[in-house]
């Protein structure tokens, strides 16, 4: 169980996050909307441990995390960027978080080889980051972050610089692998159809406030979720 | 045809004066209207190979100052710009790295040289180091900067949220981007303190004797011959420092 309680970050004398609090269940997806500059990657730094400077507290299981360093708290940030390292094939990319913990050779092998055939990457393992695609990348980038068995993925926009159909592909993808792997995580997006796709429940992110749902009816009924748009912009369209 | 000629005609216009000094190392008089000069001599060469040759140990003293020079600096300023680009706000810092040049290494050599004197380090090969790192630190923080992007610090967000630490993040988010750079640096660091006079005439009052300090010797006691053979000496390292990095300037540098 994770717990965010009140949250609050200020850049000069901009609050940029104002109370931010809500709890996720383990192998939970919440999925956050937001406009830009809403305050959602800021969020996922702070649980990241990446930008400190704040009040609230976050606790992982009952414990407070707050002073525990990136490295050590168990979330993984994922960037709309794969990120790969140019120098490392995609098995050795993926293999990335076991072999800093100088695990088993023959364990690195096994959880990679299974990773590799999840995300369906077969005959690709010896392939470096530039001869992939960007959809490949960026399943080359969540079975870094899967394979380690975080805690907590914090996934900001990642699949914001693929095309459509990549991007859906990869949005099913994620889901049945975080439920299969059992993963818990914080999924931000501007794009609501993704976070319908994504989340088990969701959240809404404006002006440093988040709003969250306990079940995706809540969600489709608010009239600030644009769920309700969206479905009246269809039936015109299709009426005309 | 006409590519070929225009390299050639290129080929020739840089190779000319290389080869005027060639042509004079080998000479001890060139007086007009002499088309050559005569006699035609290796006596500068022989000199030189002996042991006590003056040439030699200067070559040795700028290659141990050039090598150790430009290390330090690359990697100083490597770190130090990173550590303006990621946790300072203000562009004082970057600025200020410029001030060697506004004012000049000359310069910058009169307004230090009590500080020099007050420490025992003019005339000495330390001092030398040391003023040629206050300029090269500063050009190498001025050549990293733009480096740190927000994708270099993504990536090592992601190494640390990973599992790694800063030598994990320095290895694999780090580095790899960097190498090109890196070489690119120290190569221009070490051209600068190579061919560096006038800070290293000031501060080394003539005690330390670079191969640049060697040849405006010669060429203030009118002696083009051992002058040409100097100049000529000079220009070996930056080539050979060219030619075995010829790929990271050929291929990577410039793909990337």
């Amino acid at each position: 169980m994770i717990e965010v309680r009140q949250i609050k970050k200020a850049f000069n004398d901009e609050e940029v996050l104002r109370d931010v609090s809500f709890k996720l269940r383990e192998n939970e997806t919440l999925s956050v909307l937001g406009a830009s500059g809403s305050g959602k990657s800021t969020l996922l730094k702070i649980i990241a441990g990446l930008l400190d400077g704040y009040s609230g507290t976050i606790l992982v299981n009952g414990k407070a995390i707050d002073d525990v360093k990136p490295k050590n708290r168990g979330t993984v940030y994922i960037y709309q960027q794969p990120l790969l390292f140019p120098h490392l094939n995609v098995e050795q990319n993926i293999a990335f978080g076991l072999t800093i913990r100088d695990r088993e050779n023959s364990f690195i092998q096994e959880e990679t080889g299974r990773m590799i055939a999840e995300l369906q990457l077969q005959g690709q393992e010896h392939k470096y980051p530039h001869q992939l695609s960007g959809g490949q990348q960026q399943r080359v980038s969540f079975g870094r972050a899967f394979i380690i068995r975080p805690e907590m993925l914090l996934l900001d926009e990642p699949f914001a610089s693929l095309d459509p159909s990549t991007r859906r592909d990869m949005q099913i993808l994620f889901k049945e692998i975080a439920q299969k792997e059992g993963i818990t995580s914080l999924f931000v997006t501007h794009d609501l159809k993704e976070a319908l796709i994504t989340g088990d429940r969701f959240g809404m992110m404006s002006a440093g406030k988040l709003r969250v749902f306990d079940d995706k009816e809540s969600f489709i009924k608010d009239s600030e979720s644009g769920v309700q748009e969206e479905i009246q912009f269809w039936k015109e369209i299709q009426n005309h | 045809m006409t590519r070929k000629i225009s390299i050639t005609f290129l080929l020739l216009i840089f190779l000319q004066p290389l080869l005027v000094l060639l042509y004079l190392s080998f000479s001890t008089q060139w007086h007009y209207p002499s088309l050559f000069a005569h006699p035609f001599t290796t006596q500068h060469w022989q000199t030189l190979l002996s042991e006590s040759s003056a040439l030699i140990k200067s070559i040795g003293i700028s290659i141990m100052i050039s090598t150790l020079v430009s290390f330090v600096a690359t990697g100083m300023g490597f770190f130090i710009s990173r550590g303006i680009a990621y946790y300072t706000k203000s562009r004082w810092w970057l600025t200020s790295a410029y001030f060697p040049y506004v004012i000049a290494p000359v310069v910058l050599a009169v307004m230090l040289n009590f500080y020099f004197l007050k420490m025992g380090l003019t005339g000495t090969f330390a001092g030398i180091l040391l003023a040629q790192l206050l300029i090269t630190i500063p050009y190498s923080v001025i050549f990293f900067h733009s480096f740190w992007s927000s994708t270099i610090l993504e990536r090592e967000y992601l190494v640390a949220t990973l599992g790694g630490n800063f030598m994990t993040s320095l290895r694999h988010a780090i580095l790899p981007s960097a190498k090109g750079l890196l070489v690119v640096c120290y190569f221009q660091c070490y051209l600068i303190s190579w061919f560096e006079y006038g800070l290293t005439q000031y501060i080394g009052v003539g005690k330390v004797e670079t191969l640049t300090i060697l040849v405006y010797r010669y060429i203030s006691e009118a002696n083009p011959y051992l002058a040409a053979l100097a100049g000529l000496l000079l220009l070996i390292p930056p080539l050979v420092l060219l030619f075995v990095n010829r790929s990271f300037f050929i291929q990577n540098v410039w793909k990337s």
